[in-house]
C-alpha cells in the first residue's frame, strides 16, 4: 500500500487539542480504549544487566516486572494500565524470545484482567537490528528477522507494535555534529521517511493480518539524539536552537508511519508527537517529568499537554525504597493520569493542559515550539506540502525558526550562541533548492564521499 | 490562552545560560589565543574556523618557508586544536566547532606525513571501542575526535566489537588506556567481561567507560573502570595518566563526581 499523505490538519485549531482525547480512539488489548476521554499510565522499563544472560532469565525478568506493575496499580486503585517493553538486541534478533516474553507478560496481564477487571495493553518495540558492525542493512537479511520478530510477538500477546527505527542515522549523526542543517534535513526528512514507509507499510499489513495495533515510531535515533546531545542550559555540545530544528524535521518522519498504515498511540519518546497528533488526530503517548529516570528534558510539564498515555520511558529494574522502580514509577504515572482524568471529568481540563504547557514554555526553545499552539504551526507548515517528503520536511525547519524568531522578539530568552546558530541555520534553508530531485542529488553525491558507512542501496537510491 | 508577565516568569524559570554568558565573542576570545608567528597564525586560525582547504594552504606555505613538516604538526596544528580545546573547556565554543576544527587538523597531520620520511609523536595510543552487540556508536565517535584533537593516537576498533577483540587490540597495541561506550544496560554487562579478561592477563590499565545506560556504580564494580560521565572527561583522564596517575583508585577519587 501506498503512504496516504496528510495535506490537512485533523484539529480546526490549537485549542481544540488536549490531553486524553483524540479524534479517533484506538481500540486495543484487554477493554482498552486509547484517546477515548481518559488518560492511561504506560510504564516501561529494562531488565538488569545480568538477565540477559539466557532466555530463561530474561522471560523471568520479565515476568516479575509485569507482575509488580499489575499488583501495585490493583493496590493503589488504578483502572488501566499499558506496559511497554522495548527489546534488548537477544529478544529482536532471536524472534522466539521476544514472543516468549510477550507471552509470558500477557499471560498475567490476563490473570489481573480477569480476577480485578483493570483494563490493559501490551506494547511492545522491536529493536532494528537492521544493520551489521560497519554499516546499516535496512534492506537486507535481517529484514526478514526483524519482520519476524514483530509478527512472532505479535501472536504471542503483544497488542500494540511499534519500533523506534534508524533509517538516516549515519548521516544524521555526521551532520549534527558539525552544524550541517542541509544533511540534518536528509537525513531525517529524506532518508527517514523513505525507510519509515517501507517498513511501516510492512508493520502494518503484519498488525492487519494479527488482529493487533500497527502503533508508531518516533525518531528517537535521530532527534533525541539532538536533544541529549543538546542537554542542559549550561551545556556546551550543542545549540538548542538546532536541536528544536531536528525536532520539527522529525515530525514529519514519524508521520509517515501514520500514513502507511499505522494508527496510534505513538510511541513515548518521540517529543515530535504534539505535532503529529495536531496533524493526524490520533493518540499519542508522550513522557516528560516522569521519565526522569531516564533523562532529562526542558519540558517536563509542557509535554504532557495533549498526551494520551504518559511514559517513564525506562527504568532498569531494581528495588528502591517504595517498591521495585517498576512500581515507583507506574504509581508515580497512574497518579498523574489521575489528575488529568479529574479535569477532564470536571470540565478543568483546557486548564490544566494550559498550566502544564505554560510552566516550561519559556524554558527553552524546545518547549517553546512543542507548545501546542506553535506545535500545531509547524504541523500546518509539513501539510502545506504535504506530498512532497523534502518541502514539507523544509517547511516544518522553517516554519521551527520563524517561531523561535517571534518567540525571541518576546519573553522567549535566547543565548546569543543559540542565536547565531539559528542564524546560521535560517541561512542555509534559505539555500536549499525548491527542487527535491536536485538536493537529492546534491546530497547524495556529498554524503557518499564524507560518510564512509553510508550506502545509497539501503534507501533504494 | 494562559500568559505570564515579565515579572510573574522570573519567579518560575531562570534562563541560567543567557544570564551567565560572557560577553567576549568566541573569534574574540581566539584572536587572543592565537600564535603570533605570521606563517603559523593562519594555519592556527584555520583549525579554529574548521577550515581544510586553508589549513592545508597555510601548511604548504610554511612548508616552502623552510618549515619542518612534521614539526608544523606540533608547532601548527596542535597550537591551533589548543585554542579550540582550550575555548570549549571553558565553554566559549560548542561540541560542533570542535568536530569541524577535529577534521581540518587530520586532514593536516595526513598532508605533515605525506610531506615528511619521519614519523611524527603523539601523546600516547589509546584503543576505543562499543560494547559488543551495541551499535549506537555516536557517543565513541565524539570521543575518538576529542581525543585525537588533544593530541593522542586512536585505535578506533568501531561498535558491536567481541570482547576477545578488544583484549586482542589491547595486547596488540599496548596503550596508556582503552575506553568503552554502550547505551543500553544488557552490552554495556560485556564491560565486565573485558575487564575479567584484561586482569586475567595481569594487564592493569584504565578502562574508561561511559555512555547511555552506564553509571558510576556499575562501572566501579569492576577492577580497571574509571567512569566517564561525558565525551570530554575522556582526553582528561588520558592526560592525568600521563601525567602519572594510572593508578585507578587515584582515577577514581579524581574523575568519579557522584
Amino acid at each position: 500500500m501506498a503512504a496516504k499523505r496528510y495535506t490537512s490538519m485533523a484539529y480546526a485549531s490549537a485549542d481544540e487539542m488536549t490531553f486524553g482525547v483524540s479524534k479517533y480512539p484506538v481500540k486495543a488489548g484487554l477493554d482498552l480504549e486509547i484517546g477515548a476521554g481518559y488518560t492511561i499510565p504506560e510504564v516501561n522499563y529494562a531488565p538488569r544487566p545480568e538477565a540477559g544472560a539466557s532466555k530463561e532469565k530474561l522471560v523471568k525478568e520479565y515476568e516479575r516486572i509485569t507482575t509488580d506493575i499489575m499488583a501495585r496499580m490493583v493496590q493503589v486503585g488504578f483502572p488501566a494500565v499499558i506496559l511497554e517493553t522495548e527489546h534488548v538486541q537477544q529478544m529482536s534478533n532471536n524472534p522466539s524470545w521476544g514472543a516468549e516474553v510477550a507471552h509470558a507478560q500477557k499471560t498475567i496481564m490476563e490473570e489481573y484482567h480477569d480476577e480485578y477487571g483493570i483494563k490493559c495493553a501490551l506494547r511492545h518495540t522491536i529493536g532494528d537490528i537492521r544493520e551489521d558492525r560497519d554499516f546499516l542493512q535496512l534492506r537486507g537479511d535481517k529484514y526478514s528477522v526483524f519482520l519476524e520478530a514483530f509478527e512472532e510477538c505479535a501472536k504471542a500477546g503483544a497488542d500494540l507494535l511499534s519500533v523506534e527505527s534508524m533509517g538516516g542515522k549515519e548521516v544524521f549523526d555526521y551532520s549534527v555534529l558539525r552544524n550541517d542543517i542541509g544533511g540534518m534535513l536528509y537525513a531525517i526528512g529524506c532518508l527517514g521517511s523513505i525507510d519509515m514507509e517501507m517498513i511501516w507499510t510492512d508493520i502494518a499489513a503484519i498488525a492487519k493480518k494479527t488482529g493487533t495495533v500497527a502503533a508508531g515510531d518516533t525518531d528517537c535515533a535521530q532527534a533525541n539524539t539532538a536533544m541529549f546531545i543538546a542537554g542542559g542550559l549550561l551545556d556546551k555540545n550543542l545549540a538548542h536552537t538546532l536541536a528544536i530544528l531536528a525536532r520539527a524535521i522529525s515530525a514529519p518522519r514519524s508521520l509517515v508511519a501514520y500514513e502507511a498504515g499505522a494508527v496510534g498511540p505513538g510511541k513515548d519518546c518521540g517529543y515530535e508527537n504534539v505535532i503529529i497528533k495536531a496533524i493526524t488526530g490520533m493518540p499519542m503517548t508522550q513522557e516528560g517529568k516522569t521519565s526522569t529516570c531516564a533523562h532529562s528534558d526542558v519540558m517536563g510539564n509542557l509535554i504532557m499537554q495533549c498526551c494520551d498515555c504518559w511514559s517513564n520511558e525506562s527504568v532498569e529494574y531494581h528495588g528502591e525504597f517504595g517498591g521495585t522502580t517498576v512500581q515507583c514509577w507506574s504509581e508515580t504515572l497512574a497518579y498523574d493520569c489521575a489528575l488529568m482524568n479529574t479535569a477532564l471529568e470536571t470540565k478543568n481540563d483546557k486548564i490544566l493542559r494550559d498550566l502544564l504547557m505554560l510552566s516550561d514554555r519559556y524554558r527553552d526553545p524546545q518547549s517553546y515550539v512543542l507548545a501546542y499552539d506553535n506545535a500545531y504551526k509547524v504541523g500546518q507548515a509539513i501539510v502545506k506540502d504535504g506530498d512532497n517528503i523534502y518541502l514539507r520536511a523544509k517547511n516544518a525547519a522553517v516554519e521551527c525558526c520563524n517561531i523561535v524568531s517571534e518567540g525571541a522578539a518576546g519573553k522567549l530568552s535566547l543565548s546569543r550562541f543559540e542565536t547565531k546558530a539559528l542564524a546560521d541555520a535560517k541561512a542555509s534553508l534559505d539555500a536549499l533548492p525548491d527542487d527535491m530531485d536536485k538536493f537529492m542529488d546534491d546530497c547524495v553525491t556529498k554524503y557518499k564521499s564524507e560518510v564512509k558507512v553510508f550506502l545509497p542501496e539501503n534507501y533504494g537510491l | 490562552m494562559l500568559d505570564f508577565t515579565e515579572a510573574s516568569l522570573k519567579k518560575v524559570l531562570t534562563r541560567y545560560n543567557v544570564a551567565l554568558e560572557k560577553a567576549m565573542t568566541p573569534e574574540d576570545a581566539a584572536e587572543e589565543l592565537y600564535p603570533k608567528d605570521k606563517l603559523i597564525y593562519p594555519i592556527a586560525k584555520a583549525i579554529f574556523e574548521g577550515e581544510e582547504d586553508d589549513v592545508i594552504d597555510g601548511l604548504q606555505a610554511a612548508m616552502d618557508a623552510g618549515k619542518n613538516p612534521i614539526a608544523l604538526i606540533d608547532d601548527a596544528l596542535m597550537v591551533g586544536m589548543g585554542v579550540v580545546t582550550r575555548l570549549y573547556d571553558e565553554g566559549v565554543i560548542f561540541l560542533p566547532n570542535v568536530m569541524m576544527s577535529a577534521d581540518a587538523m587530520l586532514n593536516g597531520i595526513e598532508f605533515c606525513k605525506e610531506n615528511s620520511e619521519t614519523a611524527p609523536v603523539n601523546k600516547g595510543t589509546i584503543v576505543c571501542h562499543v560494547a559488543e552487540g551495541d551499535v549506537h556508536d555516536i557517543g565513541k565517535n565524539i570521543v575518538t575526535a576529542l581525543l585525537r584533537a588533544n593530541g593522542y593516537n586512536v585505535v578506533d576498533l568501531g561498535r558491536d566489537v567481541p570482547v576477545d577483540e578488544v583484549i586482542a587490540a589491547v595486547v596488540a597495541n599496548k596503550p596508556i588506556m582503552l575506553t568503552g561506550t554502550a547505551l543500553m544496560t544488557t552490552t554495556m554487562y560485556a564491560f565486565k567481561e573485558v575487564n575479567d579478561k584484561l586482569v586475567e592477563k595481569g594487564i592493569k590499565i584504565p578502562f574508561a567507560c561511559g555512555g547511555g545506560a552506564v553509571n558510576q556504580d556499575f562501572v566501579s564494580q569492576y577492577a580497571l573502570g574509571v567512569y566517564g560521565e561525558e565525551a570530554a572527561d575522556a582526553p582528561k583522564i588520558a592526560d592525568a595518566i600521563v601525567a602519572g596517575t594510572g593508578d585507578i583508585t587515584a582515577l577514581r577519587e579524581k574523575f568519579h563526581k557522584h
